[in-house]
């Protein structure tokens, strides 16, 4: 049965992804939920929870909330938050809960910026899709609303699209900035990772966009579309990057890498340049066409990913996968991918 | 910006419960998912929420039947050896409108049986907020996959919506473990406790009390290893139950197994302990003497106190204690409790009334809170009890008293002041 799940656990899911791009931006986050998602996300999928605040609540619905319809509880409680706490902009985000009963969240979106005086933006995620779902969504809502003006392009300044826990493991940007420095950009800010809303708003004056998972790409192009600002995607592995690590000793191997394209795209280039290997990548993830390459595989169940490592030498993959894939006679290598196991770059042994 | 919001307990005990500040009140603001409390609002995550209590039952799996996000922090409980056990049938949103996911249950159910070595004692389905609103009918789909696989299936609810209910979440996964067993001979000398899903620390003195009174076995769930010790829970002749959240579990044993039921609270003033095993006693037709025990812990506290001397506290509500009863224990034996992190309810009013009139000024928080992003730790402050006074007092000696070994009476007092005691003596040996 292609949604059931008999060795893994579940990935990341698409509320969580909203959160994670929304996190750092200064906003009031509402997670429009009973109370069990927000624990997911702060819990386990916001590892930046213990290490940097954020206004991050749960709207805490009880049934009758629910059954009828309470919108204007909400967007009640809402108002009265953004009298204790000081927010630039509230997001509402959505869960199984308002999916279910068909919530207006755009409706409420309305609402809340009558009531509050604050733009705010509704991200209709249901938790059944995965994070990066999510995350191509806030970044979008959040470009379309803030980036505004077209400001005087700076020189040497660059954008990054992507930066998440989820998609690179890490909770800052520093060593993810150095190599894009590296490339002859003197101002890197890397969007909703250390950065605030100040930084949405200005987007235009960046010289470069770069994009570093395909959750940024439909972004990248509007920026495109919009201001003329030119993208480039990649992944800013730095020198002593644990994931290259991993990968150090496959001479000449038939590798299957699985992760987030961008990052499985670039550990490909490296493996084929610096070790000669033949590698494909795989994905549970976004799988976009015009960065993959043909034989590359998009995996939705146990069983492609299980048909996926079929004649390999060795399978880079996320630690978690290692149960799914016992029969497996090559070397697995662990690549942890925090939107499945919850493993930081940083925790990598 | 506001300071965290608190109200002192002669504040909180004039105004009445009916006046309960809104802050206090969760159903009139958003929760603040605090990193001190995120087992609040995520009861899957740590300790035993709805998935792993399901799997009390020795030998049972679950399949979680639900978006991806609602089992996404399951993974946590693999560090505890539950892969094995766990299964999860993933809907998408078509699923949800169209309903369509509870057809495929029992194939599901099939699937996942060939995955097992040996047959499963229960399938555990588990579902949420979704079959909240959907009105699910669960127990009709149990009834369909035994039909189907000839393995006993039974529901467990995480239903997130309905955890002010009557009968939350927590209390319906309680009747649902024990809803398995099936009527034999009670034993006269036989009972159960309820109430944890972990057993009672070894050392209890509850344990040779009701041997005084003739129990030769005392039955609890978190110590069956097996199917068979988990059916032996049926011929008890009475439970006691230590949290009312098994108060409707001991209702549905009574009514269908035959059973009785006593209820005791997790108490830590030593008057009301006593009183407590004196009217346990009289329910059972047995004198329970509990002075060794008295003493004991007596002197544990006296030796406490003359040892640390004036020790201001800050009490919070992830541990093993109602925080306002434990906060209460705490000003009676003479200590001072500046701070308590706590929810109020009905039931808890009583101790804060008491606490008002002997310790006024004790400032009363709710750890669910928006204001609690500002939270700023008061330097009076020199101890602190439970894992969320902890992560606010981090730089003092604390307790998180939340460990899986269940305190109880007078043990629970010797085993909170010994890991104060342990607490104090190392913060003084790195100061």
């Amino acid at each position: 049965m292609k949604n059931l799940l008999k060795k893994l656990s579940p990935l990341a899911p698409d509320d969580s992804g909203a959160c994670s791009v929304l996190y750092e931006l200064g906003g009031i986050t509402v997670i429009c939920d009973a109370g069990g998602c927000a624990g997911n996300v702060c819990g386990f999928d916001e590892p930046r929870w213990f290490e940097k605040r954020s206004a991050l609540f749960s709207a805490g619905l009880r049934d009758m909330d629910a059954i009828l319809g309470r919108d204007d509880l909400l967007v009640k409680k809402l108002t009265a938050i953004t009298k204790q706490i000081d927010a630039p902009f509230t997001a509402i985000v959505g869960t199984p809960v308002p999916a279910v009963i068909a919530t207006d969240l755009k409706a409420i979106e309305r609402m809340s910026e009558k009531r509050t005086g604050l733009p705010c933006i509704a991200l209709r995620t249901d938790g059944t899709r995965l994070y990066d779902y999510g995350e191509e969504m806030a970044y979008f809502r959040l470009f379309e609303k803030f980036t505004t003006d077209k400001l005087p392009v700076k020189k040497g300044k660059a954008g990054v699209i992507g930066a998440t826990p989820l998609n690179t493991g890490k909770t800052d940007s520093k060593k993810m900035s150095e190599v894009i420095r590296a490339k002859g950009f003197d101002d890197v800010v890397s969007f909703g990772m250390d950065s605030g809303l100040d930084e949405i708003i200005n987007a235009s004056e960046c010289e470069r966009l770069f994009v570093i998972a395909p959750s940024g790409i439909k972004s990248a192009k509007y920026l495109n579309d919009k201001f003329g600002t030119s993208y480039e995607v990649l992944y800013p592995f730095a020198d002593d990057d644990p994931c290259l690590k991993a990968v150090n000793d496959l001479n000449g191997r038939k590798v299957l890498v699985v992760h987030q394209q961008f990052l499985a795209n670039e550990l490909r280039n490296r493996l084929e340049t610096e070790q000669g290997c033949d590698v494909t990548c795989a994905s549970w993830f976004m799988l976009d066409k015009d960065y993959a390459r043909e034989g590359d595989i998009h995996i939705t169940c146990e069983e492609d990913m299980i048909s996926a490592v079929q004649g390999v030498d060795a399978v880079a993959a996320d630690p978690r996968f290692k149960r799914l894939l016992k029969d497996f006679t090559g070397e697995f290598i662990p690549l942890p991918h925090f939107a499945v196991s919850g493993t930081l770059d940083k925790d990598i042994k | 910006m506001v300071d965290a919001f608190y109200i002192t307990a002669a504040d909180l005990a004039k105004n009445g419960y009916k006046d309960l500040p809104a802050e206090l009140d969760p159903s009139k603001h958003m929760i603040y998912s605090s990193p001190a409390t995120l087992d609040y609002n995520s009861p899957g995550a740590k300790g035993f929420g709805v998935k792993r209590a399901g799997l009390v039952i020795p030998g049972s799996v679950m399949l979680l039947i639900a978006p991806g996000c609602c089992g996404r922090n399951t993974a946590l409980l693999s560090e505890l050896g539950y892969d094995e056990r766990f299964f999860y049938l993933m809907l998408d949103d078509t699923d949800i409108v169209t309903g369509r996911y509870v057809s495929k249950i029992p194939a599901a159910c099939k699937e996942l049986l060939e995955e097992l070595d040996e047959a499963p004692s229960v399938i555990m389905l588990c579902v949420t907020c979704v079959d909240a609103l959907l009105g699910t009918d669960l127990e009709r789909i149990c009834r369909k996959c035994e039909e189907e696989t000839g393995v006993m299936a039974a529901p467990a609810y995480m239903y997130a919506l309905t955890r002010e209910k009557r009968l939350p979440p927590m209390g319906l996964v309680r009747k649902s473990v024990y809803s398995l067993l099936e009527k034999q001979k009670r034993k006269a000398d036989e009972c159960n406790i309820l109430g944890y899903f972990s057993a009672l620390d070894d050392n209890n003195e509850i344990y040779a009390l009701l041997k005084s009174a003739g129990i030769r076995k005392i039955h609890e769930i978190g110590r069956c290893k097996t199917f068979d010790e988990y059916k032996e829970l049926s011929r008890a002749n009475f439970s006691i139950v230590l949290n009312a959240e098994a108060r409707a579990a001991a209702q549905d044993m009574e009514q269908r197994l035959g059973i009785p039921f006593i209820e005791l609270t997790r108490m830590y003033r030593l008057d009301k302990i006593h009183n407590q095993y004196r009217l346990l006693g009289q329910a059972i037709g047995a004198e329970l003497d509990d002075s060794e025990y008295y003493e004991k812990a007596n002197s544990i506290i006296n030796d406490f106190k003359a040892k640390h001397g004036d020790i201001c506290f800050a009490v919070g509500e992830s541990l093993n204690a109602d925080s306002f009863e434990l906060s209460l224990a705490l000003v009676q034996y003479g200590f001072r409790v500046a701070e308590i992190y706590g929810t109020v309810g009905e039931r808890n009013f009583v101790f804060i009334k008491k606490l008002s009139e002997l310790s006024p000024g004790t400032r009363i928080y709710s750890n669910l809170s928006p204001t609690m992003m500002n939270y700023t730790p008061s330097p009076e402050i020199n101890a602190a009890i439970g894992a969320d006074a902890c992560y606010y007092h981090s730089s003092v000696a604390g307790v998180c008293f939340n460990g899986e070994e269940q305190p109880f009476g007078y043990r629970g007092i010797e085993m909170l002041f010994t890991a104060l005691d342990k607490a104090l003596d190392e913060k003084g040996e790195k100061a």
